[in-house]
């Protein structure tokens, strides 16, 4: 059953592997998945340590419930210290590459050393074995995974790999399984190249009984029609994840020319219907694709319709490509964006961080902060489309003085090209913000600062606050399964009430991710869709495990709370414009041109938005200056950190 | 058992809510209903006046599409111009 | 239900590859999650977005039937199906050898063989697709659907040669 799936530590210095259960209470403390890996993250690393040196852990792990029957159970999470924030790194993929690993027994993974030659990790049936990676090295994504296959002489294997770029070192290189599931964020994919550890593959068929079986299929049914009802879902299986670049284009909450603008114009051809239309004249009008057990199936096909890579297959491309090479550069072109998602799932890199510092270092060029002597002679203009790609490559291989500057993340680079380039930085704790603005929405842009991997949407984004749902049915949603007696306004903004539900999300955004589940099967995108009250059920059906929707609010408080306590150790401090829970200037100057007409002139009002952060601490139980209440560790059974329970 | 099969859980009741044929204007603080006639590509919201272009993932099922640009691009540059002013 | 004459129909280019027959298939049959005990299984081509479903095909002249030293395998008229009688099985797996389709499985933590029995009548693998690659019609209708799907193509397709001409 779930419960008997294991963790292993692997040390690749030594070659030594220990197993070990994962025993009941450390389940009911953490669950298992991200919160978990936060735990063992916090127990397993000295304050301190270098990122990309030897003693900094690697975790990767599957959720609690992956690949039982409950659905989407898909999501593999990986953490480490983060070599572009130095902070928490973490990111969650989807794909088959966790289900793989629970059948092959295993549930958490705790990487440490550094192999002495190019290596990889082969998980088979409870066995763990390194191999030698020297005819997998040097390959990108795809080609890495089928030559692991081939080697293996097995064609069910799946694989976690990093792609050149990890090799290379890029901070915010990523790992990816399949041809585009990506945990993109935190530069995980280097953390893997600091080890010499290309992939790491699985293959199981290792029975996970399920507690009840019978209940747990007949459950899980209506836990999928509950999800695939959601008009928005629907729309996602259509369009796939670009409908909602479609959605906050159009009202003007995209990013454009790093930050100068909120909407790209014009860009009808790479609007969402316009990517669909592609794929279908591609790849035939059944051209979605889905990640283990879901029905939601928001994964496009496509085939590059033209230029030099016609024909090339890929898939996506996600909402963060189209901002990445679409509107933050201000490229309006379909085949750029399509490009620019080959170009990084191949090289193995965040396209989210790929788009948005090369826009950062376009309006650098254009402010002439950096020069076309730096850059080699690229004209590194907005809506340039070819220097946008040229670019994506140099990243990768840190070809030339402008490159291998960015490939360093964006607060090392601002080192370097000095000036006031910071100042035009959009990230928050070394980490870039996504393609979105958040000037018009107060509650976005409190969860972007305060979110703990850095700017960052999946982390505790009421994404719902967009839907102007009525306060009842707000009250609905976020006055449980705690109560809730403040204001909450359906005016998204506001800065009432915003601090609860960002405080909220994170909660339930801790759930699913312990869970194991993808965040499009809760309350993200849409308000209907399962979270604490239906959990316990699929909790229960599959892993005989009894919880309360308190106790897991709970667990996801402690886990959230674990988090933050790594990242205090690691030096965050409430103000810091490079490890603090604060926005870039920006914000606050710089009122929005475009969009809506009710969206035009916004900016976020700093003392407010203080206030927000004053208040969103209270709710997670922090001081003034961000640091826990000693009643808060007490309440939460966290006074003993680390404890080493694992 | 802690578990209760059929209680409905409060996303489940939320769902009653659901309508189809109908989307809500992207003018945030306006949010009029717009309801596209069936196969209509265009929809001017009746409340703020934005244009909208419309898609259909079903026959049932509109969305915006986009906005139309000439429209939505002067009416939100007299909306800043009068933020600024009042400023 | 009225199942005499009803069987799968597997669709592949609407399968999106999810493998959620796979699960339930085997919690439904074993009370596990473990794709090696399903009796559907998506068989892949990542590089080019091609997935199709496997199962048992229900053949009217079954080789494994045939094959079956022991007399094990049998044709179920009522519910249109092939059947192992376990009593009987040896365990050969000449079955398994023998099956076109490779929908003949043998699970070796059992040491059993097994196939697709339609989860009598009701089969889990259609119930839970939401696209519906995995339908459960009457046989005399799968030829007439797919002429339909076919000829929708036909249709998409000269409608768009009439529009590039025009």
């Amino acid at each position: 059953m779930a419960l008997n799936r294991k963790i292993a530590y692997i040390n690749l210095t030594t070659g030594d592997i220990e197993v070990k259960p994962i025993p009941l209470d450390v389940r009911r403390k953490f669950l298992g998945g991200r919160g978990l890996d936060a735990y063992l993250l916090l127990n397993h690393s000295e304050k301190g340590c270098d990122p990309l040196g030897p003693d900094n852990p690697l975790i990767v792990s599957g959720g609690i419930l992956t690949a039982t029957c409950a659905s989407a159970t898909a999501r593999t999470h990986v953490m480490a210290k983060s070599p572009l924030t130095g902070l928490l790194g973490s990111c969650n993929m989807g794909g088959f590459f966790a289900p793989e690993m629970a059948w092959a027994g295993f549930h958490h993974l705790v990487i440490k050393g550094k192999a002495e030659k190019p290596s990889y990790i082969y998980i088979h049936n409870g066995e763990i074995e390194i191999r030698d990676a020297k005819n997998i090295w040097g390959k990108t994504t795809t080609d890495a995974q089928w030559a692991i296959r081939d080697e293996l002489n097995d064609q069910e294997v799946k694989s976690l790999v990093c792609g050149p770029a990890g090799e290379n070192l890029v901070a915010f290189a990523n790992v990816m399984t399949g041809i585009k599931n990506a945990g993109g964020r935190t530069g995980m994919g280097a953390v893997m190249g600091s080890k010499n550890l290309k992939a790491i593959a699985c293959r199981g068929t290792m029975d996970i009984d399920i507690a009840h079986p019978v209940e747990a299929l007949e459950y899980n049914k209506r836990f999928i029609d509950q999800i695939t009802s959601a008009k928005v879902n629907k729309t996602q299986g259509t369009l796939g994840t670009p409908m909602i670049w479609g959605a906050t284009n159009s009202w003007g909450g995209v990013r454009t020319r790093n930050f100068q603008y909120n909407q790209c114009e014009y860009a009808d051809d790479i609007e969402p219907e316009r990517i669909d239309e592609i794929c279908e004249e591609t790849m035939g009008p059944y051209h979605m694709s889905g990640c283990f057990g879901c029905q939601v199936h928001c994964r496009a096909q496509y085939r590059i319709p033209s230029g030099p890579l016609k024909g090339k297959y890929d898939e996506g491309p996600e909402y963060t490509s189209q901002g990445a090479f679409g509107g933050e550069p201000d490229c309006t072109s379909a085949e750029t964006v399509l490009v620019g998602n080959h170009l990084v799932d191949q090289y193995g890199m965040d396209n989210l961080e790929v788009g948005s510092i090369i826009s950062w270092a376009m309006e650098l060029y254009e402010l002439g902060i950096i020069t076309s002597e730096d850059t080699d002679g690229l004209d590194l203009r907005f809506g340039n489309d070819q220097a946008l790609l040229e670019m994506v490559e140099r990243i990768c291989f840190r070809k030339g003085k402008v490159a291998d500057a960015l490939a360093n993340g964006g607060i090392q680079a601002s080192r370097i090209f000095g000036k006031n380039s910071f100042d035009y930085l959009i990230q928050v704790k070394g980490m870039s913000n996504l393609h979105s603005d958040e000037r018009a929405t107060p509650g976005l842009a409190l969860n972007i600062a305060t979110a703990s991997r850095g700017s960052d949407h999946l982390r505790s984004r009421p994404a719902i606050d967009l839907y102007h749902l009525p306060e009842e049915v707000l009250q609905k949603i976020y006055g449980n399964p705690v109560p809730y007696n403040g204001k909450l306004s359906s005016e998204h903004t506001e800065y009432v009430g915003k601090p609860w539900q960002v405080f909220w999300q994170e909660n339930c955004y801790m759930g699913v991710d312990c869970l194991g589940i993808c965040k499009y099967h809760t309350t993200f995108l849409g308000a209907t869709l399962p979270n604490f009250e239906d959990w316990p059920k699929v909790l229960y059906y599959n892993t005989g495990l009894e919880f309360t929707p308190e106790e897991l609010w709970e667990i996801a408080e402690r886990c959230n709370m674990i988090e933050r306590l790594f990242n205090l150790r690691e030096g965050l401090t409430r103000d810091d414009l490079e490890k603090g829970d604060m926005l870039n200037h920006r914000y606050f100057d710089e009122p929005t041109r475009r969009g809506a007409p009710d969206v035009v002139g916004r900016t976020i009002d700093k003392e407010k938005f203080v206030r927000m952060i004053d208040e969103f601490y209270e709710h997670k139980g922090l001081d003034k200056k961000g640091k826990p209440k000693t009643k808060t560790l007490k309440r939460l059974g966290l006074t003993n950190e680390p404890s080493h329970m694992l | 058992m802690a578990v209760d099969t059929n209680k409905m859980s409060g996303a489940e009741s939320l769902r009653k809510t659901r309508t189809y044929g109908k989307f809500r204007c992207h003018n945030p603080t306006c949010m009029g209903r717009l309801e596209p006639k069936p196969g209509d590509d265009h929809v001017r919201c009746p409340v703020c006046t934005s244009e909208f272009r419309v898609a259909w993932i079903r026959k049932d099922f509109p969305r915006i599409r986009g906005p139309v640009w000439e429209v939505n691009k002067k009416l939100a540059e007299k909306a800043f111009k009068k933020k600024m002013e009042g400023k | 239900m009225e199942t005499k004459d009803k069987v799968l129909m597997i669709n592949p280019e609407k399968c999106t590859g999810c493998r959620l027959c796979e699960l339930v298939c085997a919690v439904k049959h074993d009370g596990a999650s473990n794709p090696s005990r399903s009796r559907i299984r998506v068989m892949k081509w990542e590089m080019d977005g091609v997935y199709i479903p496997m199962a048992c095909q229900q053949c009217q002249d079954a080789p494994c039937m045939g094959v079956c030293p022991a007399g094990a395998i049998s044709r179920n008229d009522e519910l249109n199906k092939i059947e192992v009688d376990y009593d009987k099985c040896i365990g050969c797996r000449s079955c398994v050898a023998v099956c076109p389709f490779g929908a003949m499985g043998f699970n070796s933590i059992d040491k059993k063989v097994f196939k697709c029995d339609l989860c009598d009548g009701e089969p889990q693998c259609v119930r839970f697709c939401e696209v519906q690659a995995v339908e459960y019609v009457d046989a005399d209708d799968v030829a007439i659907l797919k002429k339909k799907e076919a000829a929708k193509k036909l249709h998409a397709t000269s409608h768009k040669i009439a529009l590039k001409k025009a």
